[in-house]
């Protein structure tokens, strides 16, 4: 390919072409000061906090349908609440008390209340409780 | 086994619906520009076949494959080869010294491989998605998907409103196409399918630039694109943010190369891709929308009227567009609930007429502006804009209506995207804080790709080769 004459390109845009590749190579840097390193490649802690914690529980429950859920309360215990549903899908976990069957799980940040109307069935440890409520609309 | 059949069963798919439209060409470019239409049309293919099999409860899914796979077959068969591709002569091919050539060309390799490394590790460390949205919008979609069985509706439950249920399934319902085969939900396949979509957007706008414009351009279009930290880490986030943004730019690059090959089956492809941006994301809706009037708008504002011809390209667009289109309309009216962006007339209308918010939003835009990307030190979307005014005009572009189409699309998407934050029932700012740079995200690889399609770099007046 004939190749731009070095003069033809005028001293401003040199200088502006050197300026966009060297902005790009500092993001570049960027990039690798946060890409995971080789030495630890370890997974995050998503499937422990999903599928793995409820592995047992899951097998107690219907595969579809709907079920309550109660846990700690405030805008940090969403990402449980979230993990929760993700890991027992297809089943639909309800933020709420008024099914018939409802799953406690407290990850240990808050200490659980008395949940009035509500019988416990069967306990999996780790702050997993299922419940019945026999006053489930 | 059975995933290296799906594998097969996808990539035949997407094959036969690009060469319906495209030429197969010789070079290199023209091979790597069909293998990111051929990868990336065949999981948008999947999705809507996964979808078809699961609304009429169809048992055996890959006989599904095959009939739609041979349906397709015949139709590639019955319709002639489409046009091959000329040069046009509006673009002279952007070319540098040697010494700017040379350090291009080893700052996009080094940063390229960077930003492989990068995702690549990225997707082992988070192997579920790195941030809420993968596991609480797209990967559990997939989940009730694949899982639900006959009860897949579930998941669209009113009761999960948080899990966004009026998003289009492009990704999950691919993602569950692929566990159908595999026949478990392995992490795995929606990292993998991210990862293809970021890297066929990168493959994308390389082979397009190079089309267009020559080797340096692309590499310099490439450059800028890998270097995004935002880009990369998004890459292996499994978000749906990566996928649209490559339907954005796919459109755009056949609303060019209908320019050269002067085929309606190109145009129609550039709707096809349209209605699949609109399958991934709801902001693909608006895309489409915007690519319609776009086409339309230079003429209504250039006080022409619309003739013929005109009215026949929108009309081909469209004919492409419309059964996603159509798919789409029937996803949002009997499957999906509604969104939670538009409530009643009067709160939207009093937020449409309280000028702060139209100053905080303009501020954002301007901040992200030089943000999103997450680029250290100089802001890249600043050092183009300086490069913009440094460079010559080509006159000849004024008349080139790809372009004007192109660049009136980003920016009635980007008027939209707008729009919607002036009326989000949501809190401004955090709607602000937690979507825009996505947003911007979405349309950065067209943006780079009309840049550096337009850009002229040579002393004196232009002369088009």
């Amino acid at each position: 390919m004939n190749r731009l004459p070095a003069d033809k390109l005028p001293a401003k845009l040199k200088v502006a072409m050197i300026i966009l590749v060297c902005s790009c190579l500092f993001s570049t840097a960027r990039i690798i000061r946060y890409a995971p390193k080789p030495w630890n490649l370890a997974p995050d802690n998503i499937a422990q906090r999903s599928d793995q914690r409820f592995a047992a529980v899951k097998q107690a429950l219907p595969s579809r349908g709907v079920i309550g859920y109660v846990g700690e309360t405030g805008e940090s215990a969403l990402p449980d609440y979230y993990l929760t549903q993700y890991a027992l899908a297809p089943l639909v976990v309800d933020r709420s008390v008024n099914h018939d069957l409802v799953l406690e799980n407290f990850t240990g940040k808050q200490i659980p209340g008395s949940l009035a109307g509500l019988q416990e069935i069967q306990e999996f440890g780790k702050g997993i409780i299922l419940l019945r409520n026999e006053d489930a609309r | 086994m059975w995933l290296a059949v799906a594998a097969v069963l996808c990539t035949l798919l997407g094959f036969l619906i690009a060469s319906l439209a495209l030429d197969q060409g010789k070079s290199p470019a023209d091979f790597l520009l069909h293998s990111c239409f051929i990868l990336c049309l065949g999981v948008g293919g999947f999705s809507v076949l996964f979808l078809i099999a699961r609304v009429f409860n169809l048992p055996h899914l890959f006989k599904a494959d095959l009939l739609a796979i041979t349906l397709l077959g015949a139709i590639r068969l019955l319709a002639r080869c489409p046009r091959k591709p000329s040069n046009r002569g509006l673009h002279e091919k952007l070319t540098f010294p040697a010494g700017i050539h040379r350090l291009l060309t080893v700052s996009f390799v080094f940063s390229a491989s960077v930003a492989g490394y990068s995702a690549v590790t990225g997707a082992i460390v988070h192997p579920h998605g790195d941030g809420w949205d993968a596991f609480a919008i797209w990967n559990l979609h997939a989940r009730f998907l694949f899982l639900g069985g006959a009860r897949w509706r579930d998941g669209y439950s009113t009761l999960i409103p948080w899990s966004h249920p009026d998003y289009p399934p492009l990704v999950p319902a691919a993602v569950a196409h692929f566990w159908s085969y595999l026949g478990n939900d392995s992490p795995a396949i929606p990292a993998v399918l991210g990862f293809v979509f970021a890297l066929s957007t990168v493959v994308l706008l390389c082979s397009a630039l190079t089309r267009m414009r020559g080797g340096d351009a692309a590499m310099l279009g490439g450059l800028t694109l890998v270097s995004t930290p935002f880009f990369v880490s998004q890459a292996a986030a499994q978000y749906a943010d990566i996928p649209l943004s490559f339907f954005f730019l796919s459109t755009l690059v056949l609303l060019y190369e209908y320019s050269t090959s002067g085929s309606k089956r190109t145009l129609a492809l550039a709707g096809l891709c349209a209605g699949f941006a609109a399958w991934t994301k709801n902001e693909g809706l608006l895309f489409l929308f915007s690519a319609v009037i776009g086409q339309i708008l230079p003429m209504l504002l250039g006080k022409r009227p619309v003739g013929t011809r005109k009215r026949r390209e929108v009309f081909a667009f469209l004919i492409g567009a419309a059964p996603l289109l159509a798919l789409d309309l029937w996803f949002k009216h009997f499957i999906a609930p509604p969104g939670d962006l538009f409530t009643t007339p009067a709160s939207m209308i009093s937020k449409a007429m309280t000028p702060l918010r139209y100053l905080v939003i303009l501020k954002w835009f301007g901040k992200q502006f030089l943000r999103f990307g997450d680029w250290w030190l100089i802001p890249v979307t600043l050092v183009l804009v300086a490069l913009y005014f440094l460079s010559s005009r080509n006159e000849k572009l004024r008349e080139d209506a790809a372009l004007h189409a192109s660049l009136w699309t980003l920016v009635l998407t980007l008027v939209g995207y707008f729009a919607i934050y002036v009326i989000t029932p949501n809190e401004l700012y955090w709607h602000l804080r937690f979507s825009l740079n996505r947003l911007l995200l979405q349309v950065w690889p067209s943006g780079l790709f009309l840049f550096f399609c337009s850009v002229s770099l040579r002393r004196g007046p232009e002369v088009s080769k």
